[in-house]
């Protein structure tokens, strides 16, 4: 009896001493990163690339020990089902339950805005990398609220200086517009038509349509927009709505009669339509790694992502992979997790990303990141077309005054 | 308004309104015999969406891989509907309507979390073969060669249904156990073996529906629950369990999309559900239904 309580006392010494000291324990802390993404629904074509770059980017953070280098990044995923409600839910538990210091997401920005005023109520960081409606950072400002994408004004002004300048070359005169009917596609749509309002006024705009987000066939879209002539076509349809649009209407020839400039075609596209893709196109792009090979971080990024996936990074794991890494560059600062330390620390921060030195504007945290237009093209070095004669247009040329987003935010006080 | 311009918008509609009756044919058949609402039926379309993927993708360097694909997926899809009725519904056909309706939504969420298992969430395109990636012209209006045979496959399974219903033995003893399950049992037919083959034959059309939707656009998680809605205004404006009556309300619910998009772009989906809501309040049992089916 007396031995085995000896014994007892012994192993308990033994486990005693094998535990670590306070500062181990603290050392032992992880990070946890909260992501949102519409994995299911509308925008699993977008989410997974970007879901597998957030992967990649914690490995390689992790394997020199975390944040901080003793912070390890513990990710807790969910799937907003591109609906805002799911989204606002997931949020929620994510914060609550999972106690994550940061939410990375999301596809579609009617769920980036449902997110957003969650995150700022529990002091929550929120990097929305794929969802770019202007809003997102310009209406109701959230300090917590950080944008790594070029938002949709941004997008729609990249757009606008290319239609003008082909308008005038070519004597266009009247436009109809096709955008998906939610958040993201009306305020594209609206941005454009502004702009293009402004920079080229003898444009008309004759028609608008609005096919419902999640809309599998655009036959009466597409004659509907054939019967009324226009000169050109905007339009602002994504993911594998897009995709849907594409298809159908390029089996109507409508490419071949009709301009359809500056619509966006990411890497995703570029890759799943690479059979099908009209030659010739003139498109858009959020962050196609092409355009910055000669960035180390971005060569890196793509050798690591094919090591790992097998296949090319599109715009969407781009951008995602940068917010995992402006969010440790914004650690860096701080010294510390500390949200509101790191949310400091961003603020007008400049950061290494895999399109270059960037920075964050300070009026409304939006990243100084460009817009891409190009000429879809066959390429000999990639099995899907790429873009050539491509334009880079710098965020801070593209981005709304910021005399124009103080004077929205005191129309919104009033 | 060029007269060419509305017939393109005609068979715009047209072609929607084709693949609105594949869809809803099978979910109408079905209630009509069976007085079971599959709330299933458009993840049973989906299913055969990915199915047409997988198939198309072992051939696709064939010419004809699409239209084998196509056979296959229905093929494969009516083997499921076989292993569900037999499984489950045979056990729920003498319970009350809600607890059908509780299986058949059970059924969406396995289904939806079975298909996203098995083809993963990243979506797929089929190449269309070059016999209808183009454009053909009708009347020197452009139309997607494609929709010619959605719109002759529809005509064909709609044709096909009405000759199987009204012409054969075996379409009788189905309209005869509509009306008396009692009386033709009375006569020696095993009725559990009718409502199984009505069940695989309504999941065949919702496999070949969704094989026909699959060259269309993207095949993605989802889909389903964004065609669920109108292929039900479907069922509704025609009359549950009258194939006439799917027949002229995806006509219907297609031709009204189509114009309104033409004149009034913003209200072509409002439209289609104030249709459904008025023939809800003036004839709940549809245009073609029978009022015994409310």
């Amino acid at each position: 009896m007396k031995k085995s309580r000896l014994m007892v006392i012994i192993c308990a010494f033994i486990l005693l001493g094998g535990l670590p000291s306070v500062d181990k324990i603290q050392a032992a802390e992880s990070y946890n990163l909260g992501v949102a993404l519409g994995l299911t629904g509308t925008g699993a074509l977008y989410c997974k690339d970007g879901l597998d770059a957030i992967k990649l980017a914690t490995e390689e953070i992790n394997a020199q020990g975390g944040f901080l280098k003793k912070y390890p990044i513990e990710l807790f995923i969910r799937d907003t089902q591109t609906k805002p409600d799911v989204a606002v839910r997931e949020t929620k538990d994510l914060i609550l339950r999972d106690k994550v210091r940061t939410v990375l997401g999301t596809y579609s920005s009617a769920c980036a805005v449902a997110i957003k005023p969650v995150c700022q109520e529990y002091k929550v960081l929120h990097i929305p990398a794929i969802s770019n409606s202007e809003s997102i950072t310009k209406d109701n400002f959230s300090p917590y609220t950080y944008q790594v994408v070029p938002n949709s004004y941004m997008q729609a002004k990249a757009v606008v200086l290319g239609v003008a300048e082909l308008a005038k070359k070519k004597g266009w005169k009247e436009y109809v517009t096709i955008a998906s009917d939610y958040e993201w596609g009306r305020s594209t749509q609206e941005n454009t038509v502004a702009l293009l309002k402004q920079i080229a006024p003898n444009l008309k705009l004759k028609k608008e349509f609005w096919p419902p987000l999640g809309e599998t066939q655009f036959t009466s879209y597409i004659t509907a927009i054939m019967a009324q002539k226009p000169d050109f076509v905007i339009g602002s349809i994504a993911s594998k709505d897009n995709v849907a649009w594409m298809q159908q209407a390029k089996a109507y020839g409508f490419f071949d009669k009709i301009p359809y400039p500056g619509s966006l075609i990411s890497v995703s596209e570029l890759i799943i339509e690479a059979k099908t893709l009209p030659r010739g196109m003139i498109g858009l792009a959020r962050a196609p790694f092409f355009a910055h090979l000669d960035v180390p971080m971005m060569a890196n990024f793509v050798k690591n992502f094919r090591a790992k996936y097998d296949r090319y990074p599109s715009d969407w794991a781009v951008m995602e992979y940068d917010a995992v890494y402006v969010l440790k560059q914004g650690i860096e600062k701080a010294g510390s997790i500390d949200t509101d330390r790191v949310k400091d620390a961003l603020k007008g921060a400049k950061v290494d990303t895999c399109r270059g030195q960037l920075f964050f504007r300070t009026i409304d945290n939006q990243l100084s990141c460009s817009s891409y237009i190009g000429v879809v093209a066959d390429d000999p070095k990639y099995p899907f077309p790429i873009y050539h004669d491509l334009v880079e247009v710098k965020g801070p040329d593209s981005w709304r005054p910021e005399a124009e987003i103080l004077a929205d935010r005191a129309k919104e006080k009033k | 308004m060029d007269i060419s311009l509305l017939f393109a918008q005609f068979m715009s509609g047209l072609a929607r309104g084709m693949m609105f009756f594949l869809i809803a044919s099978g979910l109408s058949l079905i209630f009509g015999v069976m007085n079971i609402l599959n709330f299933a039926h458009a993840t049973l379309w989906l299913a055969g969406a990915y199915f047409c993927y997988t198939f198309w993708y072992l051939m696709q360097d064939y010419g004809f891989g699409l239209w084998v694909s196509i056979a296959l997926a229905s093929l494969v899809l009516a083997a499921v509907g076989w292993i569900i009725e037999v499984l489950l519904l045979r056990r729920v056909y003498e319970r009350k309507l809600p607890e059908q309706l509780l299986l058949t939504y059970g059924l969406i969420l396995v289904l939806g979390d079975l298909i996203k298992l098995t083809f993963g969430v990243e979506d797929k395109v089929i190449v269309r073969p070059p016999l209808v990636a183009s454009p053909i012209f009708l009347f020197g209006v452009p139309f997607d060669s494609y929709f010619v045979f959605v719109i002759l496959l529809g005509v064909g399974v709609a044709a096909g249904l009405w000759w199987f219903l009204k012409k054969t033995r075996y379409g009788h003893i189905v309209r005869a156990a509509v009306f008396s399950r009692e009386m033709v049992s009375a006569l020696g037919i095993r009725i559990p073996r009718i409502y199984t083959g009505v069940f695989v034959m309504g999941v065949f059309i919702a496999g070949l529906a969704g094989a026909v939707q699959a060259p269309v656009g993207s095949i993605t998680l989802g889909m389903d629950m964004a065609v669920v809605v109108q292929a039900f205004c479907v069922v509704v404006i025609g009359g549950f369990g009258s194939l006439l009556g799917t027949f002229v309300g995806a006509m219907i619910v297609g031709e009204v999309y189509s114009f309104s998009i033409l004149f009034w772009p913003e209200g072509a989906l409002v439209l289609i559900f104030v249709v459904t809501a008025f023939i809800l309040i003036v004839r709940p049992w549809g245009l073609f239904g029978t009022p015994m089916r409310t």
